[in-house]
C-alpha cells in the first residue's frame, strides 16, 4: 500500500478483479475479432467520423484501425501484430486462440483453481502440441523446382479468406509466379523484390503480373518517346541537376562577371556527366535501339533537354528499392558515378512504355530477360478494392514465401486444430500428475475455438459440428470443416493447406501471453481511472 | 522557378501549418480578386513555390500546396472494455472519438474525391459485411459555409442566393470551438499529404516524450511510405531550393521527425532543411513532480540534439507563455488555445518564407513591390554558414509591424521586434550576430503601404541609429501586408486599425478583433543568429548532464527506458556542447580554462 501514500490517485485492482480484467479484456478483443475469421467471415466496413470509410477483412489492418484503452487488449494486439510482421498471417487467429485460453481459464479459476497450476498444463500441453504439429505436418520437398500445385493451393487457401472465389484464384496464380519469379536458389526469398504497383482503373480482374517494373513516374520532357522498343537501361544514383550548395564553400568572386563564370564551369560539371552518358548511348545502340535512363537523383531540365536531344529517355528521383529491382530484372548494374561507364553496366528490355492517368504516369519496363523482379499490378475502381486486394497480395506472397521456406504445408479447415486436440485428450493428459491434466484439457479446449468460429461464421451450429468432426476423427480419419455443408471433409482432397510456420507460432505465442496475464493478481495504475472510458 | 517542399509533423506543426496554408490561400484569392487591392494584385510572389499544379482523373485542374502532413490517426473503432459491479463483461464498441487529428476533414481531401465516397457495394468480397461507423464528427459553421459555396458554385445558383451563415457566427464559432486544425482551414489538401500515423494504441496525450515516438516511423513501414509521399513530390519539382519543415517536438513526434529528417540528408544529401521546431504554451504546463520535471527536460534536451544534426538551421519556435510575453503587446491570446497560439507563429513563417518565392528581377533594378530575393541555401547559409556556424536561429516577430514614420517612428521597429523563441537572453551585445530581416507591407505616411524603397531607406537608418549593430543584416522588403483571412482567431487588440495601423486611442465596442475588423496587418520578422540563443542551449547541455550523463543522475533510467546507449547519450552531449562553445564569446572561454 505505499503506493496509496506516494500517490493517493493511484488505483489498485487486486487478486480476483485484476484477473478478471485481464480474462475480460482478452474475450471483448476476441469478440471483436473472431467474426473475420475464414472464408465465410464477415468484411468490416469502418466509417470514421469525417464519413471516411474503410474496408478490411484483416485482422492486423482492423486491430491498426482501432483504438484500444485497455491495457491487457493493448498487449494481446501487440501479440498479435507481431505474429503478422514474423510470419505474415494469423492475426485474428492469435487474438482468437489468446481469448479462448482466457476463457477456458476462467471456468477452472471460477471453481477456485490456483492460475499457477493452469498455466504449468498450459506449458506442458504447448510441448506437446508444438511435437504434435511436427509429425502432422506435410512435408514439401522443394528442390530445384517447387512443386508450383501445392504452393498454389497454401496460397488460394489464404486468399479465399480475403476476396472472392474467382478473383482469388486468378490472384494465386499471380502471387505463385511472382514468388517464383524472384526465387534465387540458395537464397532466402526478398519478397521486397516483388513490386507490388496500383492503379485506380478498370476493374479489380484487370489485377496482372508484370514481369518486368512498373514505375509510378514518368519523364518530365515533352520531347521524349512515350513508348520504345529494344531498350538499354542505364539504372544510376548520379546527380544530374545544379547543385549549388555543393560548392558553396569555395565561392570567391569580386565582379559579376566573375561570378558568371563560376556558374558556368559549375554547370558544365554537370553537363559533362550527361555528356558522358550520351557517349554511352551512342556508342551502344543501333538504329533500332534505344536508350533509357532511370535516375535515383533528380535530373534538371537543362539536363533532361541535352538527354532528349540525344533521343534518350530520362526518369528522375526513382524509389530506393527499384535501383535494386531493376537490375534484378533488366541485368546490369546500378551505377553511382559515369566516371567507369561501360556497356556492360546496362541491362535490357524489350519494350517501356508510359501510361498515362490524369496527373499519374506510370512507366512500364517490359518483355525484360530472365528477370529476377516483377511487379503485382493492382487495378480496380476504386480505393476499397484496390486496399482489399492488396491486402489479399501481401498474404498470399507470404504464404507462398512461408512454404518455400517451411518446406512444409499443415492441413487446414481446423483439422489441425481437432487432431491436435483429440491427441492432448486421449493421450497427453493420462500422462500429467495431478491438478495439471485440467490445465492440459483447457489448452485441448481452447484449440477447438478455430473450428468453432469457422463453423459459426458460416452460420452453422457449433456443437453438432464439433461432436461431427471428433467423431469422424476417431475413426481414424483426418478431417477438417466443409464450410458450405458443414460436414466434415478431408482438406485434403479441397486442397486447403495452412502454412506451419504460422500454426507454430500462434501454439507458441499464444500460451505465454495468456499465461502471463493469469498470473497478474495486482494491476496498479497511477493516474486515470480505468474502470471508466474515457 | 525553384520548389519549396513543406513538411508538417505532429499536431501542433499542422495548427501552424493550417494558419500558413490559410494565409497562402488567401494571398492567391486576394490577386484573383478584380476588385481587390492592387497592393494584393502584384504581388511579385511565385506561389508556384509552395504550390503544384495538377490534374485530376476527370481532368479537372488543381492547384494544392505541395506538402507533406504527418499526424496522428483518427481512430475508426474505439474498444473500450467495461466491468461493471457484477463483474458481467461489457464491451463497448464505440466511437467516442477521443483521439484523432483530422477532425471532419477526410485524409484523402476533397480534391481528388470520385464521385461518391461510399461504395454503393463491397465488390472483393462476395460474404457478409458489417458496419461499424463512428459518430459523424459534426462540422462546424466555418466547414458548413465552405461546403455550401462550394455547392454554389458547382450548381451557378447564383441569383437569390442568401448566405445563410453569417461571418460573424463564423468567428464566434471558431473563437470557441476550434478542436482540430482540419476546423479551420480553408485549403484543398492534395490526397498524397495527409498522412496519419496508424497502430500506436495510444492517446494524443500519451505520445508525449522521444522514447514513445521511436518506433512510430519504422514500424510495419510507415516512415517508408511517408518518404513515398514526399519523393511523390520533390519528382516533381525541376529543382528543389530546400524543405521547410515544421515540427511540433513537444512529445512523440520529434522522434518522428529526426528519423524523418535523417532519411531526408540520405536521399536529398545537397537538399537544405529549414526546421521550425514548434511547441504550443500548453506542452509547458503540468510539471507537476520532480519526476516530471525531469522528464520533460531530458525530452527537450534530447529532442533538440536529435533534431539539429540534420537539419542545415533549426529556429525553436514557442514560447511558455505567449500571451503575457512582449511578442503579443497588441494581441490578446489565450495560451491554451493551440487555434490562437499557432495564428502567431504562422504569421511568422509566412513573413519568413517570403524571401524564397519573390520574383527575381536582376540583379541590380528592384522591382517596386519586392526585393531583397534570397533562396533557401543563400538563406541558410547566410544565418548558419558564417565564421561561427551557428545553425539554431531566433525567430523575432513584431505584429503588427509599426508604421515607419510618425511619433512611434524609427526606433520602434528594432524595438517593436521581440522573440518568439523561448529562453533567449536580453540586450545582449554580439559583434558577431547575423540576421535576416523581413518588412511587408510596412505603412508609410498616410497609412498607405510605404514603397519598397522607402522602407529599405527607413531600415537602413534605424541601423545607422542603433546602438548595436549586428556584423551583417539582409533586407528583405515587400509591398503586400500579410492578409487576414476569415478562418482567423480574435486575437488583435483595440489599438490595431483595418489596415493594422496602430492607433493612438482604443476602439471602442469590442476589445477583440479579428478577422472582420482588421484586413490585413503590415508584418516584420527577423531570423538571427546570435549568441543571444547561448541559454537556450545552455540549459539544454545542462540538463542532459545533469539528468542523463551524471554518475547517478535522475533520469539515466528513464534514458535507458527510451532505448538510448550510453555512448548515443554522450554523442548528444558533445553535440550539444560542440553548439555552446561555438557561441561562448573567447574571452570567457579562456577564463573557463583556467
Amino acid at each position: 500500500m505505499s503506493l496509496r501514500v506516494l500517490n493517493p490517485n493511484a488505483e489498485v485492482l487486486n487478486k480476483s478483479a485484476a484477473l478478471h480484467m485481464n480474462i475480460n479484456a482478452a474475450k471483448g478483443l476476441q469478440d471483436v475479432l473472431k467474426t473475420n475469421l475464414g472464408p465465410k467471415g464477415t468484411i468490416k466496413m469502418l466509417v470514421g467520423g469525417a464519413g471516411d470509410i474503410k474496408l478490411t477483412k484483416d485482422g492486423n489492418t482492423l486491430l491498426k484501425e482501432m483504438q484500444i484503452q485497455n491495457p491487457t487488449a493493448i498487449m494481446i494486439a501487440r501479440t498479435a501484430v507481431a505474429q503478422d510482421d514474423i510470419s505474415g498471417d494469423g492475426t485474428t487467429s492469435t487474438v482468437i486462440f489468446i481469448g479462448e485460453l482466457m476463457k477456458q481459464s476462467e471456468r477452472y479459476i471460477d471453481e477456485g483453481m490456483h492460475p499457477r497450476v493452469l498455466v504449468d498444463g498450459f506449458e506442458i500441453a504447448k510441448r506437446a502440441t508444438l511435437q504434435f504439429l511436427e509429425k502432422f505436418k506435410t512435408p514439401v520437398v522443394m528442390g530445384d523446382e517447387p512443386d508450383k500445385e501445392i504452393l498454389k493451393m497454401v496460397a488460394r487457401t489464404t486468399v479465399r479468406t480475403k476476396l472472392y472465389e474467382s478473383l482469388a484464384d486468378q490472384l494465386t496464380d499471380i502471387v505463385a509466379n511472382a514468388v517464383l519469379c524472384i526465387r534465387k536458389p540458395e537464397e532466402a526469398i526478398d519478397l521486397f523484390m516483388v513490386e507490388i504497383m496500383h492503379m485506380r482503373h478498370k476493374f479489380d480482374v484487370d489485377t496482372r503480373l508484370v514481369e518486368g517494373l512498373v514505375l509510378d513516374h514518368g519523364s518530365r520532357h515533352p520531347d521524349m518517346k512515350r513508348r520504345a522498343e529494344n531498350c538499354y537501361i542505364l539504372t544510376c544514383n548520379v546527380s544530374l541537376e545544379y547543385d549549388k550548395s555543393e560548392i558553396n564553400a569555395g565561392f570567391f568572386y569580386s565582379n559579376a562577371e566573375q561570378r558568371e563564370a563560376m556558374v558556368a564551369a559549375e554547370r558544365r560539371q554537370v553537363d559533362e556527366r550527361v555528356k558522358k552518358i550520351i557517349e554511352l548511348k551512342n556508342k551502344v545502340c543501333s538504329d533500332n535501339d534505344n536508350f533509357v535512363v532511370i535516375n535515383q537523383k533528380g535530373i534538371d531540365p537543362p539536363s533532361l533537354d541535352l538527354l532528349a536531344r540525344a533521343g534518350i529517355i530520362a526518369l528522375r528521383r526513382a524509389k530506393r528499392r527499384n535501383m535494386e529491382r531493376l537490375v534484378l530484372a533488366c541485368g546490369g548494374e546500378a551505377v553511382n558515378s559515369v566516371d567507369d561507364l561501360t556497356p556492360d553496366c546496362l541491362g535490357w528490355a524489350g519494350l517501356v512504355y508510359e501510361h498515362v492517368l490524369g496527373e499519374e504516369k506510370y512507366t512500364f519496363v517490359e518483355q525484360v530477360k530472365n528477370p529476377h523482379s516483377c511487379t503485382i499490378l493492382i487495378k480496380g475502381p476504386n480505393d476499397h478494392t484496390i486496399a482489399q486486394i492488396k491486402d489479399a497480395v501481401r498474404d498470399g506472397l507470404r504464404a507462398v514465401k512461408n512454404t518455400i521456406e517451411d518446406e512444409a504445408v499443415v492441413l487446414g479447415a481446423g483439422a489441425f486444430e481437432v487432431a491436435a486436440r483429440q491427441y492432448l485428450v486421449n493421450e497427453v493428459k493420462k500422462t500429467v500428475q495431478g491438478r495439471a491434466q485440467l490445465g492440459v484439457e483447457a489448452f485441448a479446449d481452447a484449440l477447438l475455438v478455430v473450428p468453432k468460429t469457422l463453423a459459426e461464421n458460416a452460420g452453422l451450429d457449433t456443437q453438432d459440428v464439433i461432436i461431427a468432426l471428433k467423431a469422424e476423427h476417431d475413426r481414424g480419419n483426418v478431417v477438417g470443416l466443409n464450410q458450405h455443408s458443414g460436414d466434415p471433409f478431408d482438406p485434403q482432397m479441397e486442397g486447403i493447406f495452412d502454412n506451419y510456420s504460422v500454426k507454430r507460432q500462434i501454439i507458441n505465442s499464444g500460451p505465454v501471453i495468456a499465461s502471463q496475464l493469469l498470473l497478474v493478481d495486482e494491476v496498479i495504475r497511477a493516474g486515470r481511472n480505468m474502470r471508466k472510458p474515457t | 522557378m525553384r520548389e519549396i517542399v513543406t513538411i508538417q509533423v505532429g499536431g501542433f506543426a499542422n495548427f501552424i501549418g493550417s494558419h500558413f496554408w490559410n494565409f497562402q490561400d488567401e494571398l492567391l484569392g486576394l490577386a484573383s480578386d478584380p476588385e481587390g487591392d492592387s497592393v494584393f494584385k502584384n504581388q511579385c510572389l511565385n506561389m508556384d513555390v509552395l504550390y503544384r499544379s495538377g490534374e485530376t482523373h476527370q481532368g479537372v485542374l488543381t492547384y494544392s500546396p505541395r506538402l507533406v502532413s504527418v499526424d496522428f490517426q483518427d481512430a475508426m473503432i474505439v474498444v473500450v472494455l467495461i466491468m461493471d459491479v457484477y463483474r458481467s463483461l461489457r464491451i463497448y464498441v464505440c466511437s467516442l472519438n477521443v483521439a484523432g487529428s483530422l477532425g471532419s476533414i477526410s485524409s484523402r481531401g476533397t480534391l481528388y474525391n470520385e464521385a461518391s465516397s461510399v461504395p454503393s457495394d463491397v465488390v472483393t468480397w462476395k460474404g457478409s459485411v458489417s458496419t461499424q461507423a463512428s459518430e459523424p464528427h459534426k462540422k462546424n459553421l466555418f466547414l458548413q459555409s465552405l461546403y455550401e459555396e462550394e455547392q454554389e458554385n458547382l450548381t451557378h445558383k447564383r441569383n437569390g442566393f442568401q448566405r445563410e451563415i453569417e461571418d460573424k457566427d463564423i468567428v464566434e464559432c471558431l473563437d470557441n470551438g476550434v478542436q482540430f486544425w482540419t476546423d479551420f482551414s480553408k485549403v484543398h489538401y492534395h490526397p498524397q499529404s495527409l498522412y496519419e500515423l496508424s497502430g500506436l494504441w495510444m492517446d494524443v496525450q500519451e505520445f508525449d516524450n522521444y522514447g514513445i515516438g521511436r518506433d512510430a516511423f519504422s514500424g510495419s513501414f510507415q516512415g517508408e511510405d511517408i518518404c513515398e509521399r514526399l519523393r511523390f513530390f520533390v519528382e516533381e519539382c525541376d529543382h528543389v531550393q530546400g524543405f521547410q519543415f515544421i515540427v511540433d517536438d513537444s512529445g512523440g513526434f520529434s522522434a518522428v521527425a529526426a528519423d524523418f529528417l535523417e532519411n531526408i540528408a540520405d536521399e536529398y544529401t545537397n537538399t537544405p532543411v529549414l526546421l521550425y521546431a514548434a511547441r504550443s504554451p500548453t506542452s509547458y504546463i503540468n510539471l507537476r513532480s520532480r519526476k516530471q520535471t525531469v522528464f520533460r527536460h531530458l525530452h527537450d534536451s534530447v529532442s533538440f540534439s536529435r533534431l539539429a544534426p540534420y537539419c542545415k538551421l533549426i529556429v525553436p519556435v514557442g514560447l511558455p507563455s505567449l500571451s503575457t510575453s512582449k511578442a503579443s503587446t497588441f494581441l490578446r491570446i489565450e495560451d491554451e488555445k493551440a487555434y490562437h497560439c499557432s495564428a502567431v507563429y504562422a504569421a511568422a513563417v509566412h513573413s519568413a518564407s517570403l524571401p524564397f518565392r519573390m520574383e527575381p528581377v536582376g540583379p541590380t533594378a528592384d522591382s517596386f513591390a519586392v526585393s531583397g530575393a534570397v533562396d533557401v541555401n543563400g538563406f541558410v547559409q547566410m544565418l548558419a554558414g558564417q565564421a561561427r556556424q551557428n545553425m539554431v536561429s531566433i525567430l523575432d516577430v513584431a505584429m503588427p509591424a509599426p508604421p515607419l514614420t510618425g511619433k512611434q517612428g524609427e526606433q520602434s521597429l528594432l524595438g517593436s521586434l521581440q522573440p518568439l523563441t523561448p529562453e533567449v537572453a536580453d540586450n545582449v551585445e554580439d559583434f558577431q550576430a547575423v540576421e535576416s530581416m523581413i518588412v511587408h507591407g510596412a505603412l508609410g505616411s498616410g497609412g498607405h503601404h510605404a514603397s519598397v524603397s522607402a522602407v529599405k531607406d527607413s531600415v537602413n537608418a534605424v541601423y545607422e541609429h542603433a546602438t548595436s549593430r549586428p556584423m551583417f543584416c539582409h533586407l528583405s522588403v515587400a509591398r503586400c501586408p500579410l492578409p487576414i483571412p476569415l478562418p482567423f482567431p480574435s486575437i488583435f487588440g483595440n489599438l490595431v486599425g483595418q489596415h493594422g495601423e496602430l492607433l493612438d486611442s482604443p476602439i471602442s465596442g469590442s476589445k477583440l478583433r479579428g478577422s472582420l475588423d482588421v484586413h490585413s496587418i503590415p508584418m516584420a520578422a527577423r531570423l538571427r543568429s546570435s549568441s543571444a540563443i547561448l541559454p537556450f542551449l545552455q540549459n539544454r547541455l545542462g540538463n542532459l548532464r545533469k539528468f542523463g550523463i551524471e554518475r547517478g543522475a535522475l533520469g539515466a533510467e528513464l534514458l535507458r527506458s527510451w532505448r538510448f546507449e550510453k555512448d548515443e547519450i554522450d554523442d548528444m552531449g558533445e553535440t550539444l556542447s560542440k553548439m555552446v562553445t561555438a557561441l561562448v564569446p573567447n574571452d570567457e572561454l579562456s577564463s573557463d580554462s583556467d
